[in-house]
């Protein structure tokens, strides 16, 4: 099948910004879930469900939090503003409704293959020596790092079926914040059916094949 | 060592004040008795709020004092009962993982890598996944491990709980070798009598979280109430013996105890002139008021009762025969034969009854 130029453009700049979002929270969740598995702190069971909220909130409200929060008069966005950097209506309010909506499953997935690993091993590798670095790194990391690819991948379909927030925070403009799931909207809005079909088998194809991959990822993580 | 803790636990208070100096020291007791929580603490794997625990003059943790030693800056090997090996690196890596610590005081010590393959036996099995690794493999590349982190104290938390009986007979002088020759002082959990009497010089014996004996295993278990109080174990009686001869076609060895009693046990295919170490269970010796005629058991030995102990419904009899024979039977028998204490017996033994140790 060959696209059109426009269809090219707008799946590339979604699994561009797609892949950005999750390469960027990835160190975050990642980090945020160890505490959770691992770690108890104060406040810890406020902060998860923070971390949450955006999974089960309206999309639409999250996205309108974050306008209020980046946009050129908000806390953030002035900030930003000062030094030259402007988050609403371009591709980096993309980036940041993608990565604040699909950080919660992120850190759920991260955070429950943590938890897989035995502590009983961490611990005798406290015993054999080890600093905690090394524990992470050569004992934690390796044994979960199935459970973290599933969670980033799943992560990164989530970032890519974006819709709610991201068209508050970056609006729905061709070539510069239309992703797959904006145009799709925008091709059925104005009775473009043929393209808007033409999108969705993309979509299909695509949700298929990272679920289809993270699920494998999973299961291969549980024989090992 | 000094080893001074109080651990509130799910259904009782483990509270232990002891200080200890042995090689090979058994913690004994039944399954749930605190062994494994004593361990833990000890390699600072669990924090505890109150005690005290020193090892070679140096306090590892003080709450009184406000010390408290990372586990990792405790030099201390600890082989949980599951092995707890990586099972994501090679038996390689596995056993490498803590060598770092080694390379300074391992040779001194001739602690080096090959002498620990060596002596385990375990140099074939480099290569492999540990995931491939039977369970006897598997334990004996754990304790490769923590040998091979040069610690100031091994602990062993029941390293033979999950094989089978055969297995067990083999790993077991694994773990003498280990003793022998690489002088790092153990502390070995177990609720195995044979274990404890093969290995330990020195035996702490702990029922719900309070130490209840302590001594050389073969004096401290030889109490009624010690025996009363494991009441999943069977007392062994373990002698340390010479071979005297062999007789393939009859199926028996003649041995010789210390005091000189000469005993029958099953064939020994291999003579050995060194001394070796034979058990029979307490429950396995009969008694009998006259010698004993027309019988198929090997052994009859004429004693003297030395002491009668009665614990609920068992009477436990100390019998001289060359030897301290511990034998149990019920009250009831007590009180048929009307045996007492000073009443010249006779013990009988099946041949079959002896195990090697």
């Amino acid at each position: 099948m060959i696209f059109s130029l426009e269809t090219w453009q707008i799946t590339i700049f979604s699994l561009a910004v797609g892949m950005a979002s999750t390469i960027v929270i990835l160190p975050f969740g990642v980090a945020l879930a160890w505490l959770f598995a691992r770690k108890e702190w104060p406040f810890k069971s406020v902060v998860e469900t923070i971390v949450l909220l955006p999974l089960v909130m309206p999309p639409v409200s999250t996205g309108l939090i974050l306008l209020k929060i980046f946009g050129r008069r908000g806390p953030l966005g002035a900030w930003l503003y000062e030094r030259g950097v402007e988050i609403v209506f371009n591709w980096k309010g993309v980036l940041i409704a993608m990565s604040v909506m699909s950080f919660p499953l992120l850190v759920r997935s991260v955070r429950t293959s943590f938890a897989e690993v035995s502590l009983r091993l961490e611990q005798i590798a406290a015993t054999l020596g080890a600093s905690p670095l090394k524990i992470f790194f050569v004992v934690t990391l390796p044994l979960a790092y199935k459970g973290i690819v599933a969670g980033a991948l799943l992560a990164f379909s989530r970032a890519l079926g974006e819709f709610g927030a991201t068209i508050l925070l970056a609006g729905n403009i061709p070539g510069r914040t239309q992703t797959l799931s904006l145009a799709i909207f925008n091709f059925v809005q104005t009775g473009k059916d043929a393209e808007a079909f033409t999108l969705l088998g993309i979509t299909v194809f695509l949700a298929f094949t990272f679920v289809w991959f993270s699920e494998w990822l999973l299961r291969a993580g549980k024989k090992a | 060592m000094l080893l001074r803790c109080r651990i509130p636990l799910a259904h009782f208070e483990l509270d232990i004040d002891v200080s200890f100096n042995a090689r090979v020291t058994a913690i004994f007791g039944p399954s749930g008795s605190g062994k494994t929580t004593l361990l833990d603490t000890i390699a600072g794997l669990r924090e505890i709020t109150e005690g005290e625990i020193e090892i070679n003059g140096h306090t590892l943790f003080s709450s009184a004092r406000g010390i408290h030693q990372a586990p990792r800056r405790r030099d201390i090997g600890y082989v949980p009962q599951e092995g707890a090996l990586f099972p994501h690196l090679s038996v390689q890596k596995n056993i490498l993982f803590g060598a770092e610590r080694n390379q300074y005081i391992g040779p001194s010590k001739g602690i080096t890598v090959d002498h620990v393959l060596k002596t385990l036996e375990i140099d074939k099995l480099l290569g492999r996944p540990v995931t491939e690794l039977s369970g006897g493999e598997a334990q004996r590349v754990a304790l490769a491990r923590a040998i091979l982190s040069a610690p100031q104290l091994l602990l062993l938390d029941e390293p033979l709980a999950a094989l089978d009986v055969a297995l067990k007979e083999r790993i077991l002088p694994y773990l003498a070798r280990v003793r022998d020759e690489f002088g790092i002082p153990m502390i070995y959990v177990t609720h195995n009598l044979t274990e404890v009497l093969t290995l330990a010089d020195w035996v702490l014996m702990i029922r719900q979280g309070k130490l209840v004996a302590q001594g050389i295993p073969q004096e401290a278990l030889r109490s009624v109430q010690t025996i009363a109080q494991l009441d999943d174990e069977r007392y062994e009686n373990v002698f340390t013996a010479a071979l005297v001869d062999s007789d393939a076609p009859a199926g028996r060895s003649r041995i010789r105890l210390s005091s000189g009693t000469e005993l029958f046990i099953p064939y020994l295919s291999q003579p050995d002139n060194r001394s070796f170490q034979i058990r029979v269970s307490a429950d396995d010796i009969l008694l009998a008021t006259q010698r004993p005629i027309g019988i198929s058991a090997g052994n009859v030995l004429k004693g003297m009762i030395k002491k009668i102990e009665m614990a609920d419904g068992d009477a436990i009899l100390t019998v001289l025969a060359g030897e301290d024979f511990l034998v149990r039977i019920t009250a009831a028998a007590v009180t048929r034969l009307g045996l007492a204490e000073n009443t010249p017996v006779f013990l009988v033994i099946k041949t079959r009854s002896f195990h090697m140790l």
